[in-house]
């Protein structure tokens, strides 16, 4: 990998307003023409370095380099950045086609060439035939398409979207989507998309980064976020998982056991500074747990008794809920369609999963 | 409203044609008010002192609406309103006071006479700054700038912040967000302060009657001062005129910049 193919890489980038840390020391490397994702909890920082990257605010320790070069002190237009705003962020008093060629009138381009970027744009975000409305005659979506068109056409190479999607619903925010997706496929430039919803995450990105408490937990390909996390943080922020604690009994090489108190699990686990004796985490997603009336047979197997509290109807699944020897509460999924036994409050059960699927952290 | 508002409007038109007498008027139609109005110097002071009103429109403009973007761009959100609330303490004071006030600060041997001699930008103390129309003119925007401060001010508060950063972002320099950005979306407010302080220069006989003299007039005191001499129909023509000139404004400016626009709430 050369320096040209980095679009984005921050150096023990930090943030502090007074004694608040926004961000702490967080290295991030970002190629170029990728689809990044900033996932995190509110507050965690991710639209703190995001605005870091567009120049909105100044670091108080730390570097940002864009293609290479040093960019810490330049304001926000000097930059090969241009930023998507949450909402609300269209000038109101202008016409779409105003508000996208803006940027466009003040680098004082001829007139036919403003027109025909302008109107490019306007069809690549799907708004032809829109250019004389006014911001308020539009819908949210398309709100969100006229800034995103604004941005795109100073034809910056890394675009910056802080929560696009936030003040959308539902079911707009997954079409809008998959928009973003296949416009970043189109254009071909480095997309960076801070939000806190996972599904939008993994619906765009090429690669995900999680931040929480100011600092980078882990970054990743959606697969391997959702499949196999290495930070507790990760496992319990992404998706519905069960987590319990342990200590290692037996290690060796890539695999470990680990005593549950109520039961010992066997668990991959690739990390050979991993020692006996050693306070661990063990994960599994919901939908890999299984319910079986007795203990399943089998090397692959894991297993651990469980009495069975009650049935929550989700639609597509439906959630199991039941409570461990140590009255821990384990929620197991499966989908809702077809034949499946019931089963009665207090029942007790066995919870199986295959070896391969459980994940170990040591932090 | 059609009983405080529009009824005495009304009368004001109508008393103005009315027979004045010795201590008050009789009704009748006679243009005698408007006819001693316009052929005396009161119809010239009256130019005048719009023009001066003009002045100090421009001029609390230029002072008060960077005070007002100041505060909602550069200021922390809880310390907006408290900054806002110190223009108000002024009006604490008797507007009577305040005014009077300015005149030993504007005179000859005042304090800003004293200052502008003592960094040497003149040499002798101008007299120029009191009782005259440039002393109506100061008086006008000390007593009235903070109209321009909170409109300015409230129409800002509903323009989002995200704005300004777009603004940075496109490369949009100070003069350019300031002309194509902020004024446009302040329009309703700049438009409500203009109004108000044009309105208060015009009509509040008090600045004129303490900061003025001879030529440095306006409206109000030519109202103020019919009252005086008791001839009730003048002062009701001079008020007529004086609404008569600003619907005429007012229409102008709808004409040439389309007023309901301004106006209509920015969503």
């Amino acid at each position: 990998m050369t320096e040209q193919d980095i679009a984005v890489e921050t150096l023990a980038l930090t943030k502090r307003y007074g004694a608040v840390t926004a961000l702490d020391a967080v290295d991030v490397t970002i190629d170029s023409g990728q689809y990044f994702v900033l996932l995190g909890p509110s507050g965690g920082g991710k639209t703190t370095l995001l605005r870091l990257i567009g120049g909105f605010v100044r670091p108080t320790a730390g570097q940002v380099l864009l293609h290479g070069a040093d960019v810490s002190d330049l304001p926000p237009n000097l930059r090969p950045t241009a930023m998507v705003f949450q909402s609300y962020a269209l000038f109101p008093h202008m016409t779409v086609e105003r508000n996208v060629g803006y940027g466009l009138r003040l680098r004082k381009l001829p007139r036919a060439d403003i027109e025909r970027r302008v109107g490019d744009m306007l069809a690549l975000v799907g708004l032809d035939g829109l250019a004389g409305r006014m911001p308020h005659e539009l819908s949210g979506g398309q709100q969100q398409r006229v800034q995103l068109a604004r941005a795109l056409v100073l034809e910056a190479d890394i675009l910056l979207l802080d929560e696009p999607l936030a003040a959308l619903d539902a079911k707009l925010r997954k079409d809008m989507c998959l928009e973003l997706k296949r416009i970043q496929e189109q254009v071909g430039i480095t997309f960076i998309h801070v939000t806190h919803n996972q599904e939008e995450a993994m619906t765009v990105a090429d690669r995900i980064a999680l931040i929480a408490d100011g600092r980078l937990v882990e970054e990743g390909s959606p697969r391997e976020i959702y499949q196999r996390p290495r930070k507790r943080f990760t496992a319990d922020f992404v998706g519905e998982t069960n987590i319990f604690d342990g200590t290692v009994t037996a290690a060796d090489g890539d695999r470990a056991t680990v005593d549950l108190g109520f039961a010992g699990v066997d668990v991959p686990a690739d990390r050979p500074e991993l020692q006996t004796g050693a306070a661990v985490a063990v994960s599994v997603r919901s939908e890999l747990l299984a319910l079986f009336d007795a203990a399943p047979a089998g090397d692959d197997w894991q297993s651990m008794p469980a009495r069975y509290v009650k049935e929550i109807y989700l639609g597509l699944t439906t959630a199991h809920r039941l409570l461990l020897p140590n009255e821990t509460e384990v929620v197991v999924q499966d989908l809702s369609h077809g034949e499946r036994p019931a089963f009665a409050a207090g029942q007790p059960l066995y919870l199986g999963w295959r070896a391969g699927d459980a994940c170990l952290h040591t932090d | 409203m059609l009983l405080f508002f529009a009824l005495p409007m009304l009368l004001t038109v109508v008393w103005s044609f009315f027979e004045r007498t010795q201590f008050w008027m009789e009704p009748g139609f006679t243009l005698f008010a408007y006819e001693n109005f316009f052929t005396s110097a009161r119809a010239e002071n009256y130019l005048y002192s719009m023009f001066h009103s003009a002045i100090a429109v421009v001029i609390s403009f230029a002072i008060g609406f960077p005070i007002a973007v100041f505060v909602r761009r550069r200021l922390p959100q809880t310390a907006q309103h408290q900054v806002i609330l110190l223009f108000v303490l002024p009006f604490m004071i008797s507007e009577l006071v305040r005014v009077f006030a300015l005149r030993p600060v504007l005179g000859r041997t005042g304090p800003l006479n004293s200052f502008l001699m003592e960094i040497g930008l003149i040499d002798e103390p101008i007299s120029v700054l009191l009782f005259t129309p440039t002393g109506v003119v100061i008086g006008d925007v000390l007593s009235f700038l903070p109209f321009m401060v909170f409109s300015g001010f409230l129409a800002m508060e509903a323009v989002q912040k995200y704005i300004f950063e777009v603004c940075d972002d496109l490369g949009a320099g100070r003069l350019h967000t300031f002309v194509d950005i902020i004024v446009p979306l302040a329009a309703p407010g700049i438009f409500a302060g203009s109004v108000f302080i044009f309105v208060n220069s015009l009509g509040v006989a008090l600045v004129p009657t303490v900061l003025g003299g001879p030529g440095a007039v306006n409206a109000g005191l030519i109202v103020n001062q019919a009252i005086v001499a008791l001839d009730f129909p003048l002062a009701m023509a001079v008020s007529a005129i004086m609404m008569a000139t600003l619907i005429l404004l007012l229409y102008v400016g709808h004409r040439l910049f389309d007023l309901t626009k301004i106006i209509r709430p920015i969503s």
